[in-house]
């Protein structure tokens, strides 16, 4: 499971990190996305994917005492936040490219004037 | 627990409000948006004052949001750090929006000028206080977001470029810094930077390995230098400065940019530096995460300082000179933090060297606040933001230039401005640095030093003497300055000055700062973690 | 894509969105859920709207108003009442934080209380949390509206 995550994630961070670096600036709104959503399988990962015991949950481990088999709760509330954040600077990133490419008059980073 | 920690947080984010409320009423707006300022300088001079400084002050107070209690909850922690930063950003705010307010025509203030200069304000004061490492995640991004809409603002084909990139660039960065507080998270336990500071003292405690901690604070080092700016993470610094309109350009230099040296403070020598984790790199062997700070941060300011001064030196516009600047000035402030990570732990000369750096920081801040300022100042009377189409501002407006002069002056450091201070304690720093740890590496910080002084002088006296000096020509002649705006800028020159002659309590106050950014353990008795009890 | 599939698809689809959307916030402070992922579905069930008929039909055809052209997308109806909900929901945010302090709480303290013998339910479950949702949830349909129909006015 860990090895499929950790695949999982090296190919986000891969695949947004080749999108990042593409002329055409739809491109790179879509990079921004992925590698966003990269970090957020990878944050899940941190968590501990397995079920919840003592060892694996590290807030669990050595806060509480008798150990409830759940999830690490705090990873999914980092998760939800930093999934609200991406998909406010997403939005901001997509109405930016639009308003660039109308200032610029090219989806073409590299054609841009300055 | 008082309610003043979070006093300034609650009056920069109720203003935000109330002025997009207000978006109807443009005359009410902008006064609500000053009274908004006004109270913010007002409580954060209240907190830090009954807090830090004051007689009777306990020196530090925390505050839980929610009453949560920390490690769980969001812990808000305001020490002498933290004040010495948000007195900065206060001072630099109100200069910001009553410039503002006189500047930015009334058309453009009326779309989400106010709110969303009261919420990079929020973003900057919330990342001063935080005491989480993923809430200060958050207030980075609440500062980044309506920093990307301010580099935008005017619309053009330069601002929204200049802001698309900015934007990538802070993705990417904050992309990073999730993973690395992510990975802190599974190596430590816990997000709460006191406990986190805690655990790293004594992590057989705790049965965590503080291994993974130097690499994962190595990306912490590179989010937190892409938001200061340093080189090579300087991509968007001069783009963003030039698009974004000139107020908000002093709140970058002036703010927004320390936010990234706090945010290094604050985690590798209050956090980080508990831990002792061997680093043995080829030409790097230390006994905890400063270790590697030392150098890397050290190489990164001495480029920045040679980047920003040559930059700057060739520059033909006014503000992308100081947009250059900026970057070699910031390079000024990470040299003497990055000796201080080399200083031995145990000495008192660490806390000399993180004080020398607090100081710049606040030079910088009111003479590069100043310096953005007036040069909108002059493109706005003039027109021409170009220095060869500029000359003989000094005889036609004397005002206006006295205070570019002295905020030069004050870049170049002569005394008795701030500037000298700032200047004199960081090569005081350095070579301290040379006599407690002989070697190529303290030497080049000092030379860099040298040439960055240099460099300042040059540029400085390039923009005096073409632009302020000789012949008026077509474009200074039927210049008028607002006398609104140049009120600003005296006020802000007299600040320099008075900080510089009445300099003995802004030291006091940032030995404080850097006694309180030192002291981990306090930090931990402060967010009241020390009680004995784990829950 | 205005076709005659899609419009009935909206049709049958937009009410179960809804309903979807405002169940989840409403069990969004203990149950997976919550204002923001509420707000998203409401505002996805608009987008539909906007989809299956046009930018004008919530105007002319829910509302039964005259659609003003000619000015900018900013002054239209809509996007005001949007606006307005966005700062509606910033204010409720705001004064549900302020709320705990009125009774000395720290900022953003929430609690919750048992109401026992209401008809139908017979114990209800009344969070101050639900309060700090609602804003959430208008600020989130407040914006992600405005941003729709002002980019797809363009």
């Amino acid at each position: 499971m860990s090895a499929a995550l950790a695949v999982a994630v090296g190919g986000l961070f891969a695949v947004g990190t080749f999108l990042l670096l593409q002329r055409d600036l739809v491109r790179v709104v879509f990079g921004i996305a992925v590698v966003s959503q990269a970090t957020f399988v990878y944050l899940i990962a941190m968590g501990g994917i397995e079920e919840g015991t003592g060892d694996l949950v590290p807030v669990l481990d050595t806060h509480g005492g008798a150990v409830p088999e759940i999830a690490d709760p705090v990873v999914q509330a980092l998760v939800l936040t930093a999934i609200v954040i991406s998909f406010g600077t997403t939005a901001l990133a997509l109405v930016l490219s639009y308003r660039a490419y109308e200032e610029n008059e090219s989806m073409d980073v590299t054609e841009w004037s300055r | 627990m008082s309610l003043l920690v979070i006093a300034p947080l609650l009056v920069a984010v109720t203003t935000a409000v109330c002025t997009l409320a207000l978006g109807r009423r443009p005359r009410l707006q902008r006064a609500a948006s000053v009274g908004g300022a006004v109270g913010y300088v007002a409580s954060v001079s209240v907190a830090v004052w009954a807090l830090v400084l004051g007689p009777a002050a306990p020196g530090a107070a925390v505050y839980q949001v929610g009453d949560w209690p920390a490690p769980f909850g969001i812990t808000l922690v305001l020490d002498g750090l933290s004040a010495f930063m948000l007195t900065m950003a206060a001072g630099v705010g109100i200069a910001s929006i009553l410039f503002s307010v006189r500047y930015v025509s009334r058309e453009n203030q009326r779309v989400y000028y106010h709110p969303l200069f009261h919420m990079l304000l929020v973003g900057v004061t919330g990342a001063f206080l935080t005491g989480d490492l993923f809430n200060l995640f958050v207030w980075f991004e609440v500062m980044l977001i309506a920093s990307y809409v301010f580099v935008a603002f005017y619309g053009t084909d330069h601002a929204t470029a200049a802001s698309f990139r900015y934007l990538v660039m802070n993705v990417f960065g904050s992309a990073l810094m999730l993973v690395a507080v992510g990975g802190l998270y599974a190596a430590t336990g816990t997000l709460n930077m006191a406990d986190m500071a805690r655990r790293l003292a004594t992590p057989d405690a705790y049965g965590i390995d503080p291994a993974p901690v130097v690499g994962l604070s190595a990306l912490l080092l590179a989010v937190f230098a892409l938001k200061a700016g340093l080189v090579p993470f300087q991509f968007w610094v001069p783009g963003a400065y030039t698009a974004a309109p000139a107020p908000i350009t002093a709140m970058f230099a002036g703010v927004t940019k320390k936010v990234g040296i706090y945010a290094i403070v604050r985690c590798y020598f209050t956090v980080f530096a508990t831990a002792s984790v061997p680093v043995d790199l080829p030409g790097l062997t230390a006994a905890s995460p400063l270790g590697f700070l030392a150098p890397v941060l050290g190489a990164m300011g001495v480029a920045s300082i040679a980047v920003g001064g040559f930059g700057a030196v060739g520059r033909d516009r006014l503000e992308s000179v100081f947009a250059y600047s900026s970057v070699g000035q910031v390079g000024f402030i990470a040299v003497p933090v990055a000796i201080a990570a080399a200083a031995d732990p145990a000495g008192a000369f660490r806390g000399v060297a993180i004080a020398a750096a607090l100081v710049f920081a606040l030079h910088h801040a009111l003479a590069k606040g100043l310096l953005f300022l007036a040069a909108a100042a002059v493109e706005d009377a003039t027109k021409t933001g170009r220095l060869r189409h500029l000359g003989g501002l000094a005889g036609h407006s004397p005002v206006l230039s006295g205070a570019v002069f002295v905020g030069l002056l004050s870049l170049i450091g002569l005394p008795p401005l701030t500037g000298f201070f700032g200047k004199f304690l960081a090569f005081d720093a350095a070579v301290r640095g040379i006599a407690s740890n002989p070697g190529p590496s303290s030497a080049l910080a000092l030379v860099a030093l040298l040439v960055g002084a240099v460099l300042t002088i040059l540029y400085a006296t390039r923009v005096w003497t073409s632009g302020f000096w000789g012949r008026e020509t077509a474009a200074v002649e039927v210049a008028s300055a607002d006398s609104g705006q140049v009120a600003v800028l005296v006020a802000l020159a007299a600040a320099v000055v008075l900080v510089g002659v009445g300099f003995d309590p802004v030291y006091r106050f940032a030995e404080t700062a850097a006694t309180a950014a030192l002291d981990s353990e306090a930090y931990v008795d402060v967010v009241g973690l020390n009680g004995g009890d784990r829950a | 894509m205005t076709t005659t599939i899609m419009r009935t698809t909206a049709r049958v689809t937009v009410p179960v969105v809804l309903v979807v959307a405002i169940s989840l916030f409403l069990q969004g402070h203990n149950l997976p859920g919550g204002g923001f992922i509420g707000g998203v579905l409401t505002a996805a069930a608009f987008v539909l709207i906007y989809v299956a008929y046009d930018l004008d039909y919530l105007e002319s055809g829910v509302l039964g108003r005259e659609v003003e052209h000619g000015t900018s997308v900013f002054e239209q109806r809509t996007v005001t009442a949007y606006r307005r909900i966005l700062l509606a929901g910033l204010v409720v945010v705001l004064a549900s934080g302020f709320g705990g302090m009125l009774i000395g709480d720290p900022f953003l303290t929430q609690g919750y209380v048992h109401l026992e013998g209401v008809p139908i339910y017979r114990e209800v479950e009344l969070a101050s949390a639900l309060l700090f949702d609602l804003g959430v949830y208008l600020v989130v349909v407040g914006s992600v509206l405005t941003i729709v129909s002002v980019v797809s006015a363009e």
